[in-house]
């Protein structure tokens, strides 16, 4: 069809190659222990995957804008579902560590 | 003269065969086919995000649990696999990019490279599964791997089932939708005036692939 964009060849080539790249990288980084970073930096080159698939092979970069804003809406509803949930369960433990006396003397204060 | 005529009146015709009344272009009816294809991708990001925020609960709760279990699964195979789906996607793109520029044998080729490469994904998951199942290594309550007795193990697994059991039927979906589409493409359905299909299950596929990228590291390499 007229106005279509064809990717070329070339370039879904060097995209693939990239992908296997950061495949292997991925593997790599997970044999090292970084801490609190292995979690964020094994997201951040799956999102950089993920992104090079939608951009170019999904060809979502050439595409109508309306299409790419339903994507980033849908992405947007799952950061929200995931953040939101992690606020209550990620943080339910710390709870404990209020402790009782403080309550107590708190309530203790209210009654006189 | 009149016959050529004729001719050329009946290859236009044929040419818009795939266009509904009710569209004023083939160009109008691609777009809305594809924003309605992006609409789905959309439902089924957020049908795996509900497994992922389970995912992203329990490994919370019980990093060092997650971090255990996970060493019976295979990075291997995972990485075999990640990239048997992404050469997977590069097919499927070149399947369109052969679509686009009416080289029928080309996208016959691709179409059915893709879905051998998809079976080949399939294989590496049954054996996956099934060293497991002799293992003991069951979803839920049928859990019976002596070696790992920690309370939350059998929640990794189950995790690690539903996950990659609901991709796994994505990609059998797949599979099925890719073979219909080479099977019409060898009798000539497709040309570049016309592989709307061609390119909606194009999408629907690199977004299988996109939830592999994602469950690779979550699961295999913790």
């Amino acid at each position: 069809m007229k106005g279509h964009h064809i990717t070329s060849r070339t370039t879904l080539l060097k995209v693939f190659v990239a992908l296997v790249a950061l495949t292997a990288l991925t593997a790599l980084t997970a044999q090292i222990d970084i801490g609190v970073f292995n979690i964020p930096l094994a997201l951040a080159i799956a999102g950089s995957k993920a992104l090079l698939v939608v951009l170019f092979f999904m060809a979502l970069k050439y595409d109508k804008p309306v299409n790419a804003l339903f994507f980033a809406l849908g992405v947007l509803f799952v950061v929200v579902f995931l953040t939101f949930t992690l606020f209550d369960t990620a943080f339910r433990g710390d709870l404990g560590n209020v402790g009782k006396e403080t309550i107590h003397s708190t309530e203790e204060g209210a009654e006189e | 003269m009149a016959n050529t005529s004729a001719a050329e009146q009946a290859a236009k015709e044929r040419a818009l065969a795939h266009l509904k009344h009710y569209f004023v272009s083939s160009d109008q009816q691609f777009d809305a086919a594809k924003m309605g294809m992006w609409l789905f991708l959309v439902t089924e990001v957020l049908l795996f995000s509900g497994m992922f925020v389970a995912y992203a609960v329990y490994r919370v709760w019980y990093p060092e649990v997650f971090a255990v279990a996970s060493t019976e699964l295979n990075p291997w195979l995972g990485g075999l696999n990640t990239v048997v789906l992404l050469g997977s996607s590069l097919t499927v793109a070149l399947a369109i990019h052969a679509a686009q520029t009416d080289k029928r044998r080309a996208l016959v080729v691709n179409l059915f490279v893709t879905v051998l490469l998809a079976a080949a994904f399939m294989v590496v998951k049954y054996f996956e599964y099934t060293h497991k199942f002799h293992l003991g290594i069951f979803p839920g309550e049928y859990f019976a791997y002596e070696e790992m007795g920690q309370r939350i193990v059998p929640i990794f697994f189950s995790i690690y089932y539903v996950m990659t059991g609901i991709h796994g039927v994505h990609v059998l979906v797949g599979m099925g939708v890719l073979t219909w589409l080479a099977l019409r493409a060898m009798r000539g359905h497709f040309h570049s005036g016309y592989y709307t299909p061609v390119e909606l299950a194009g999408l629907y596929w690199h977004l299988v692939d996109i939830i592999w990228i994602f469950l690779f590291p979550l699961l295999y390499l913790i």
